[in-house]
């Protein structure tokens, strides 16, 4: 399990998060969402150990994030950044080979294999990575960063990503997420920050929401997406509708009229 | 099938790694047997051969004289000099993530220099403490080249990015500063002094002398080994740094490593051998572009282009004006310099 306990993050005494605690367990998917400025990406870099909370904890299966040294803490999560650039002409190959950096597998090259055929990177081997496109780069570092938790082990790990699907289209967008939920049967828990609330109510378990740097509301997927607290952290109006084809939840952003009410109608 | 794959890489490299080694041979022989006097390449072979305790073929003693005493020591400083250069450049580019930075562009040459130089007159030929030199000269011009890149690398980082244009300027200021200070110290030297400070400073390897070998061979191999053991570190920064560490990379220990081998290597060539520039850009450069970016190849490849191109400059400086000898430095920054621009001029157009 991968427990945050009340986190906290000042900068010149103005708290970025407040207190957060939350919790994340093997085989489920949480997204985190909230505004522009609710301290998603801050918390993101308590997690994944690059910053040090102020106080409060973060525990990996029992382990204080502290005591781990780089490689141990490599060993449970992996951390998947908005954008990487990479300055080197690498091949697709020695970019997702990079992954295995800091551990002992046994089986590299099947592992290797395993993660291109699930990203669908594998006929992309043998190009450099530079001259990819946005959706194909996207997909190769996603291959790197699960080729590092791949391999079955005896603990649970985890998976952070941050706005995975930032700057895809509609079809690649999905196609990182389908990825994502094949993960959950490899004892792997996922932490995703998502900006299109839609895409979290498909996909994910459990969804944190997270404003002014406070947990609004944490929960599994129905009991979070209800219009009153989505208006309340998003200051929007929201409606939820039934999509007609699927059955599923829609969340539909009306636009804002000046006086904002939430009762204004979409057309 | 990827081990298959693999395996092929790992030959491919090891492959071209052998074809370099053999050229550098090549290239040495010739150093060997050309210059002001010279010596049929037969009877270099036997000279060496003789060395090994293998009779072939006769020689003049004043033949054997010339290739042993002379050469031999200075083809071994150009191998060691030119050869740390090229991997310290290739670390270098690879830890900034910038592959425009070169020693001597981002300061750790004149920092060197400088710290070098201030040696000299602190401890004139004549003096006492004339016996420090040997360890102490070198050792002197790696704190110098330690402290300005040190300096450049906190001043080109902001928030956490190295940006290329803060990087370039902060080498424009620190080498300026550096080269006033030079300047400075010039300043109340002799006329001697002067002169042997300009040849100095364009890169020499005549000064080269079997005394000066093995210290030069510690402080310039130790070093490069421990790079070629954080070549798999190197390719996860090349990701960037947050990345790096959460591949388990202990990023800020390897950047300290680099930074630390880095200023060792080029301290110690500048001392030896004084300002030789473009070796440490070009040479990973070539690399890059013929084999690609794995630092596995790069580091060892930069190694050994950087020996053969520095034998090749120094062959061609003793060659083109005998009986005199042109500096190599400006041979390298002959060949440097066209290069360099042709780089910025694609750097645009290119991926990086």
């Amino acid at each position: 399990m991968l427990q945050a306990s009340q986190v906290h993050f000042c900068i010149r005494q103005r708290p970025i998060v407040d207190e957060v605690s939350l919790m994340l367990n093997p085989g489920e998917i949480l997204a985190v969402l909230g505004p522009n400025g609710a301290g998603k990406s801050t918390f993101f870099k308590i997690l994944s150990g690059e910053i040090k909370c102020k106080h409060g904890s973060i525990d990996y299966n029992g382990h204080d994030i502290q005591k781990l040294k780089a490689h141990e803490l490599a060993a449970v999560r992996a951390v998947m950044p908005q954008h990487t650039q990479v300055n080197f002409p690498f091949t697709v190959q020695e970019v997702v080979e990079l992954g295995l950096i800091s551990t002992k597998v046994k089986q590299p090259a099947k592992l290797i294999q395993e993660v291109l055929d699930a990203t669908n990177t594998a006929h992309l081997k043998e190009q450099v990575f530079n001259h990819l496109s946005g959706g194909e780069k996207q997909r190769v570092q996603l291959a790197r960063v699960l080729v590092q938790i791949w391999e079955t082990k005896p603990f649970p790990r985890y998976l952070l990503l941050d706005e995975p699907t930032s700057s895809l289209d509609i079809a690649q967008q999905h196609a990182v997420l389908k990825i994502l939920t094949i993960l959950k049967s490899r004892n792997i828990g996922i932490l995703v920050i998502l900006h299109e609330l839609n895409l979290a109510a498909q996909y994910a378990d459990k969804i944190a929401l997270l404003k002014n740097g406070v947990i609004a509301k944490f929960g599994a997927v129905e009991e979070v997406l209800e219009e009153k607290i989505l208006e309340y952290v998003f200051d929007h109006p929201i409606h939820l509708i039934q999509n007609p084809v699927t059955g599923g939840m829609l969340i539909s952003a009306a636009a804002q009229n000046h006086t904002s009410t939430p009762s204004f109608k979409q057309a | 099938m990827i081990t298959a794959l693999n395996h092929t890489k790992t030959d491919k490299q090891n492959l071209t790694l052998l074809g370099f080694g053999f050229v550098l041979i090549l290239v040495v022989l010739a150093s060997l047997s050309l210059g002001a006097f010279s010596i049929p390449f037969p009877h270099t072979l036997a000279i060496l051969l003789d060395q090994i305790g293998i009779q072939l073929g006769t020689f003049e003693v004043q033949q054997s004289n010339v290739l042993l005493q002379i050469r031999f020591p200075r083809v071994l400083m150009a191998i060691l000099v030119g050869g740390g250069l090229g991997i310290a450049g290739a670390a270098l580019q690879g830890m900034f993530r910038n592959p425009l930075v070169e020693p001597g562009l981002i300061g750790v040459s004149s920092g060197a220099a400088l710290f070098a130089v201030v040696f000299m007159v602190l401890v004139p030929v004549a003096s006492s403490l004339a016996w420090i030199k040997p360890i102490g000269l070198p050792l002197f011009a790696f704190i110098g080249g330690l402290i300005n890149v040190l300096a450049v690398y906190k001043l080109s980082k902001s928030q956490g990015r190295t940006d290329a244009a803060t990087l370039i300027l902060a080498g424009v200021a620190i080498n300026a500063l550096a080269g006033a200070l030079i300047g400075l110290v010039l300043f109340f030297a002799d006329d001697s002094a002067l002169r042997s400070f300009t040849f100095w400073s364009l890169g020499d390897l005549g000064g080269a002398t079997w005394s000066k070998i093995p210290v030069t061979l510690v402080l310039i191999i130790a070093p490069s080994i421990l790079l070629l053991l954080n070549s798999k570190q190197l390719n996860a920064l090349a990701l960037g740094e947050q990345e790096a560490f959460h591949m388990g990379v202990n990023v800020q220990q390897v950047k300290l490593r680099l930074l630390i081998c880095g200023a060792l290597i080029v301290g110690v060539g500048v001392s030896m051998a004084g300002m030789i520039g473009f070796v440490g850009l070009v040479v990973p450069h070539l690399i890059r572009i013929l084999f690609g970016a794995d630092h596995r190849l790069v580091l060892p490849g930069s190694f050994l282009l950087g020996a053969i191109l520095l034998n090749f400059a120094d062959l061609i400086a003793r060659v083109i004006v005998i009986p005199a000898e042109m500096p190599i430095g400006v041979i390298t920054a002959l060949i440097g310099a066209p290069f360099f621009i042709w780089l910025i001029f694609n750097l645009n157009k290119s991926q990086y």
